[in-house]
C-alpha cells in the first residue's frame, strides 16, 4: 500500500508525511523539483536576454 | 558565440541549492517544535482522565501494561490498565509494583529518576538499546518489561526463583553474573537493591511509551503477543 489512512496518535503534518512510503517522496519531489523548474525558466530567460544584448 | 546552457550556469545551481537548503532548514525547525508536545511526559491526571499520551506519567508503574496488536496502525501498542472497546488503554486494571499499586506521582518520578540516572551511571547503552539509542550486543531493553521471559511462565523469572516480574528483574540486575542467560553474559555492575528497584521502574515506564511499534521485531519473540 503506497497510501495508508492516517492512524498516528496525534494528528500532525509530519505524521501525515510518514503514513506510507510514497508520501514523503512525493512531497519532497514536489517542493524541490517544481521550484527548480521555475528557477530554470527564470535563468534561461536571463541568459537569453544577456545574449541578445 | 555558442549558446550558454542553463545547466552550466552557476546562478541556476546556486539558487536551487539555496532553495533546497532554506526549505529543509525551515522544515526541520518546524519538525522540532511539532515534536516537543508529542514527547512531553503526561501527568497522573491524564491517566485518571483516561487521556493516552505517547509518554505517560511515572505513575504508570501502578498499572498493568500489555502489548496489543493495533490492526489500524499495523503494529503493537502498549495498553495501560487493560484495553477499552477501541483496543486502547482503559487505565482501569492496576498491578502491584514491589507490593504497592499506590505510588504517588512524586514517589514514582523519584524512582524513575533513580533508575534513569542508574542506567546512565552503569552505561546500559554500552551493550543494550533503550528507545533506539545504544548497542545491540545485548537484548533491546525498550520493551523488556513486556518480554514473556520475565512473566509468570517465563524462564527468566523461574531462574531467579522470584514470584513477581519486578522482583525477578531486580534480582537479576543485582547479581547478573550468577545467572547463565546468554552466550554473552551480563557482568556484575555492582547495582544495589535500591538502584535495581529504580531501574525496573524505569524499564516498566519505558515499555509503556508508544514508540510506533519500535523495536520492530519485538513481536517475533516466542510467546509475545501477535508475533508477525
Amino acid at each position: 500500500m503506497f497510501f495508508e489512512p492516517f492512524t498516528d496518535v496525534v494528528p500532525s503534518f509530519f505524521g501525515w508525511l510518514n503514513q506510507g512510503p510514497m508520501t514523503l517522496t512525493l512531497f519532497l519531489h514536489t517542493v524541490i523539483v517544481l521550484p527548480m523548474f521555475w528557477i530554470y525558466k527564470q535563468e534561461k530567460a536571463r541568459l537569453e536576454q544577456e545574449e541578445g544584448q | 558565440m555558442a549558446k550558454k546552457s542553463v545547466w552550466s550556469d552557476n546562478r541556476f545551481w546556486q539558487r536551487s541549492a539555496g532553495w533546497i537548503t532554506g526549505f529543509a532548514a525551515m522544515l526541520l525547525i518546524w519538525l522540532t517544535f511539532d515534536t516537543i508536545p508529542q514527547i512531553m511526559m503526561g501527568s497522573d491526571s491524564d491517566i485518571q482522565n483516561g487521556v493516552t499520551k505517547r509518554v505517560p506519567s511515572p505513575t504508570v508503574i501502578n498499572y498493568k501494561i500489555t502489548y496489543e496488536m493495533d490492526t489500524k496502525r499495523g503494529h503493537e501498542i502498549p495498553v495501560i490498565g487493560g484495553a477499552n472497546a477501541e483496543g486502547t488503554s482503559s487505565f482501569q486494571e492496576k498491578e502491584l509494583f514491589f507490593g504497592r499499586d499506590d505510588w504517588s506521582e512524586e514517589e514514582a518520578a523519584e524512582l524513575l529518576n533513580l533508575g534513569k540516572l542508574g542506567s546512565q551511571a552503569k552505561n546500559c547503552m554500552n551493550c543494550h538499546t533503550l528507545l533506539g539509542n545504544g548497542a545491540y550486543y545485548a537484548p533491546d531493553l525498550t520493551k523488556s518489561w513486556l518480554d514473556p521471559a520475565w512473566g509468570p511462565e517465563g524462564s527468566m523469572q523461574a531462574m531467579t526463583g522470584k514470584d513477581t516480574k519486578e522482583e525477578a528483574m531486580a534480582e537479576f540486575l543485582i547479581n547478573p553474573s550468577q545467572y547463565p542467560t546468554h552466550a554473552r553474559m551480563m557482568p556484575n555492575l555492582g547495582i544495589t537493591a535500591a538502584e535495581a528497584k529504580g531501574l525496573v521502574a524505569f524499564l516498566k515506564h519505558m515499555s509503556s511509551i508508544d514508540t510506533n511499534g519500535f523495536p520492530r521485531n519485538f513481536g517475533k519473540i516466542k510467546g509475545a503477543v501477535h508475533g508477525k
